[in-house]
């Protein structure tokens, strides 16, 4: 009773202006990263212009870089220079750290006082809350997730009809689309693996095979990985016979993301596989041609998930107040927002989402995290995996070493990262 | 050798104080507590935890460490003996023939051109560099094509075999303009009737190079060695920012490798390990560098 | 005079051979220049490589908004001016007492302050952040200035005592049988002669100052004390990177140094050890 009454209050008015007499100041200092084009970070600039409305407060906002961030978050934090709303990357090697470090607060007190877990539910909360070990899907929140992200796979309509190949619905119809283009001597996936839109491909190639269990051993340490399981060696040997049947082009091991983002969006390759964190861009900037993005098709396991979270640092100055503030962006208006904006809101009205396309987007991504079967990222398990991953699949393209001899180098990441987390001490 | 006649060496002694307590400050008690936080394991946070010689033991058998400290030894061929080589001949050729035959603004011109790319910022350099060498619609590879040279497109910066000669070509790229800045400047002491009597003697330009320009401006030479060779050990972001060590292990290197231990795995102990190495194999070097030099120096008086 | 105008093949090859290198060394800022005036959209379509189909200014002026740019400017420069001050200064007191001076054990000093040169800067971090956060200006332009006072310092003791070791014994001599102290002998006569010398200095702690990325990053936290370099940050994002806005930032960023160096260009000229040997 007491949770929907403050609901109720929160839907209302963020929650009001009754911040406890405990802290002084009305000015709430806020961080974020976010692209400024991005769905997330819209919403996030609509929150503070409903905050300062509705509470009468000022925020102080900065644009960080993701780098400055992710590299010396920790000393900041551990200064009076924390700010009081944090955006974080979620994940065992980055709020998961921050948590070992002791840098973050508790959210439990506010999750109740406004009834959080109600908007944010389900497989949403794991990338929320932390064990003290720092391992996402504990029982403490240190993190509120107030969007969402996943994997999909964009098609240029105007190509697949000049060639007469409908859009693939099932992976036997996705491989023969990529062999058809082949054949007219299109190379069809955009892919760059310099940075992650190749390793995200053959993560997600992973999860077709995998199942809750597997994501789970992977990513909450909670069973021994198997590097030699089907999942791994079907998305490594799926990777291989693409890139010698020229469905991926060789070159991928010298591109950047950005370059696959532009290979896509000026109709160079028909598909691309990527996050929805691009799908405002492509409405902003895939004029040239119709385009239509689905699921992936016909897998078990979804890669995405909940995305970078609002924390707040244990040093911040106006917790209660930045707690409002998180209130705020979870509320039903911004939550719209975003969703129109391009992002995947983690509640919404589908009435009030205009475009089609995005709320076919925004359910496949509710079934997927209703049935809990979201896989998250490759390089999230282990310190550091992210560039070492990157750089031997780069060698894996050139053909410089085996698939085999990939997943050892991954293997190693893997525990020499999980290591360094200090998960196992 | 000059000196103050008169003066008691020691009595010069409080013109070092302000210089030597920063570097106390900011340099040696750092570099200690560094070589401290290298016994011990430490996350950023709280308190190090003493391990003794565990990260000295494994530094020993770490794979990567060596190959990076291999690497060093191609950065010092592109940071300080290429360009160096290529600053000299240059700085001859501006001073001894443009700007002799030429212009003096000519010469200056073009040793301004040359030192531009040590004004921009790497990070900015980078970027560029990036978009010059991509496989795809990359200028190198367009212009390859454009002269008939299809075949030798290639993808530079992801192949293992090229990665890191291309690395090296952009670090040559930035480094150019130095040598050629503080050679130009120790040309201009020459006296230019050594050179007329040379050329009345019927010296080519190759023979005055080596018989004046070269042996005139050892001490600048001398400074151009030690300080790109410092730099050289030190790289750090044109590996960062351009190819984070890949593809696979191939353009690792010291400072990028503590870096990632020290920020992105935050094992601090770790990379405190690491750039500890690093530090003492660059003190090494300069000691034995600062011995020759003497002895250099010696032998020109 | 006479020889200027018989210019030999041999000339002439010199003269296309260092236009060559100057057009190598330009063509990235070419690539950069072009890119910077460039739609998002234009270079989606048609990459880096091709001129502008229509120029946008765009690209400079939501930086200069997004980023606050005169704030950073004013950083950067109040930063970079402070620094190659205390670091001249500091260079010229070191250098008269280990060139001049010849303080016992000159030699191991000097190496000991390249120490500071050669120490790599992220050895460096963590002890310095733990030191200026316990005395309260952790995330203030004073560490930056700090710190890399220091550290050209010691690239320029390394180089101006050189020079002062061979400094005219005579000019010394003159000075002190006219009765001046060590300190007007230092401000008076040695400063004037090695005037040129200085300035290259200033000029490369300036520009190398301003460039510093590392150790800013990590000391300079709030927008209100970050330079230009760090202030580039932000648009290379977690996922996304906007290509022409990044060069029109670029660009935008660089200029300062740009007109900084012109501005100092004719120091250059007259040399690191200018009028250490004649």
């Amino acid at each position: 009773m007491a949770t929907s009454l403050a609901m109720l209050a929160g839907v209302g008015a963020c929650g009001s202006s009754n911040s406890s007499s405990q802290e002084d100041g009305n000015t709430l200092t806020v961080w974020w990263y976010a692209d400024e084009g991005s769905a997330e970070s819209k919403g996030w600039n609509q929150t503070i212009k409903v905050f300062e409305k509705k509470t009468g407060k000022k925020v102080k906002f900065e644009r960080k870089s993701f780098e400055q961030i992710a590299k010396n978050g920790s000393q900041f934090l551990n200064s009076d220079k924390a700010p009081d709303v944090m955006e974080s990357n979620r994940g065992n090697s980055s709020a998961g750290l921050l948590v070992t470090q002791n840098l973050l607060s508790d959210l439990g007190p506010y999750v109740k006082k406004y009834g959080w877990d109600k908007i944010v539910k389900g497989q949403n909360q794991i990338l929320g809350k932390y064990t003290s070990k720092g391992v996402i899907g504990g029982n403490t929140w240190y993190g509120i997730p107030t969007y969402a992200e996943m994997q999909r796979v964009y098609y240029n309509d105007d190509l697949f009809a000049k060639y007469n190949i409908p859009i693939p619905n099932t992976f036997d119809e996705f491989v023969s689309a990529l062999a058809k283009f082949k054949e007219n001597g299109i190379t069809p996936l955009s892919e760059a693996a310099m940075e992650y839109p190749l390793q995200q491909l053959w993560w997600q190639l992973v999860l077709s095979k995998a199942d809750k269990k597997f994501v789970e051993d992977y990513q909450l340490y909670k069973g021994k990985v198997d590097w030699n399981s089907e999942p791994f060696t079907f998305a490594t040997n799926t990777i291989e016979a693409w890139l010698k049947a020229g469905y991926i082009s060789k070159d991928v091991s010298g591109l950047k993301s950005e370059d696959a983002f532009t290979g896509f969006t000026n109709g160079t390759h028909p598909i691309f596989v990527t996050g929805t964190w691009n799908h405002g861009r492509f409405m902003d900037e895939a004029k040239n041609f119709k385009w239509e993005s689905k699921e992936w098709p016909g897998a078990n396991v979804y890669e995405g998930g909940t995305g970078n979270i609002l924390t707040i640092p244990r040093n911040a100055k106006h917790k209660d107040m930045a707690a409002q503030f998180i209130n705020c962006a979870l509320q039903p208006d911004i939550q719209n927002f975003i969703g129109n904006a391009g992002g995947i809101p983690l509640t919404y009205d589908p009435s009030a989402i205009k475009d089609p396309s995005l709320k076919v987007m925004i359910d496949d991504f509710k079934k997927v995290a209703s049935k809990g079967v979201l896989g998250y990222y490759p390089d999230w398990a282990g310190a550091n995996m992210y560039d070492s991953m990157s750089s031997s699949l780069q060698q894996f393209v050139n053909g410089e070493i085996t698939g085999k001899q990939m997943l050892d180098a991954y293997k190693g990441y893997y525990d020499q990262g999980v290591k360094d987390l200090g998960i196992l001490d | 050798m000059s000196r103050l006649p008169g003066a008691h060496p020691n009595s010069f002694n409080i013109y070092l104080l302000p210089g030597l307590i920063g570097l106390l400050i900011i340099i040696i008690i750092p570099l200690l507590a560094n070589v401290y936080i290298s016994f011990t394991s430490w996350r950023g946070v709280g308190m190090p935890r003493w391990t003794g010689l565990t990260n000295w033991a494994r530094i020993l058998h770490d794979q990567d460490f060596w190959a990076s400290f291999g690497h060093s030894l191609l950065m010092i061929l592109a940071v300080t003996i290429i360009p160096t080589i290529l600053g000299l001949l240059t700085s001859s050729l501006l001073s001894d023939v443009i700007q002799k035959k030429f212009s003096g603004r000519m010469a200056s011109l073009f040793r301004g051109i040359f030192y531009i790319p040590q004004i921009l910022p790497i990070a900015v350099a980078t970027i560029i560099m990036g978009w010059i060498f991509r496989p795809e619609k990359g200028a190198v590879n367009e212009v390859l094509k454009a002269i008939g040279l299809g075949s030798m497109q290639r993808n530079w910066l992801g192949s293992s075999t090229w990665a890191m000669p291309v690395l090296m070509i952009i670090l040559i790229w930035i480094q150019f303009g130095y040598p050629i800045v503080i050679f130009m400047s120790g040309l201009e002491r020459v006296d230019p009737e050594l050179y007329e009597a040379a050329s009345l003697d019927g010296a080519n330009w190759w023979r005055k190079f080596c018989t004046i320009t070269l042996p005139e401006i050892i001490p600048e030479l001398l400074v151009v060695l030690l300080t790109s060779t410092i730099g050289a050990l030190k790289t750090f972001g044109p590996v960062y920012l351009l190819t984070k060590g890949g593809p696979g292990r191939q353009t690792i290197v010291p400072s990028y490798y503590s870096y990632t231990q020290f920020f992105q795995v935050q094992q601090v102990g770790y990379g405190a390990t690491i750039s500890t190495a690093l530090t003492l194999v660059i003190v090494v070097f300069a000691i034995v560098f600062s011995f020759i030099q003497n002895h250099v120096e010696k032998n020109q008086d | 005079m006479k020889s200027r105008h018989i210019r030999t093949a041999g000339d002439w090859l010199a003269l296309v051979i260092m236009i060559l290198a100057a057009l190598i060394i330009l063509f990235p800022l070419i690539i950069l220049f072009i890119n910077a005036f460039k739609t998002q959209a234009d270079y989606t379509q048609h990459g880096p490589l091709t001129l502008p189909k229509a120029l946008t200014m765009s690209n400079i002026t939501s930086f200069w908004k997004s980023s606050n740019f005169p704030v950073k400017l004013t950083n950067s420069i109040v930063i970079s001016v402070c620094v190659a001050i205390i670091g001249v200064i500091l260079s010229v007191l070191n250098s008269f007492a280990l060139g001049i001076g010849r303080v016992k054990g000159n030699r191991v000093i000097l190496v000991l302050i390249l120490l500071a040169n050669m120490a790599p800067q992220e050895a460096l971090l963590y002890p310095l952040y733990v030191m200026f956060k316990a005395i309260g200006i952790y995330d203030t332009q004073l560490t930056v200035i700090i710190i890399f006072s220091i550290v050209q310092s010691a690239y320029g003791t390394y180089l101006l005592s050189s020079v002062y070791g061979t400094f005219p014994q005579a000019i010394l001599e003159a000075g002190v049988m006219d009765g001046a102290s060590k300190w007007q002998i230092l401000w008076k006569i040695i400063l004037p002669v090695s005037w040129p010398t200085i300035s290259v200095l200033f000029v490369f702690f300036f520009v190398w100052t301003w460039n510093e990325y590392m150790i800013p990053m990590s000391l300079l936290i709030s927008d209100s004390t970050q330079t230009v370099p760090l202030a580039l940050a932000p648009l290379q994002g977690q996922y996304v990177v906007n290509a022409t806005q990044l060069a029109g930032a670029s660009l935008l960023s660089i200029i300062p140094t740009i007109i900084f160096y012109m501005f100092f260009q004719h120091q250059l000229t007259s040399g690191i050890v200018a009028g250490s040997v004649k």
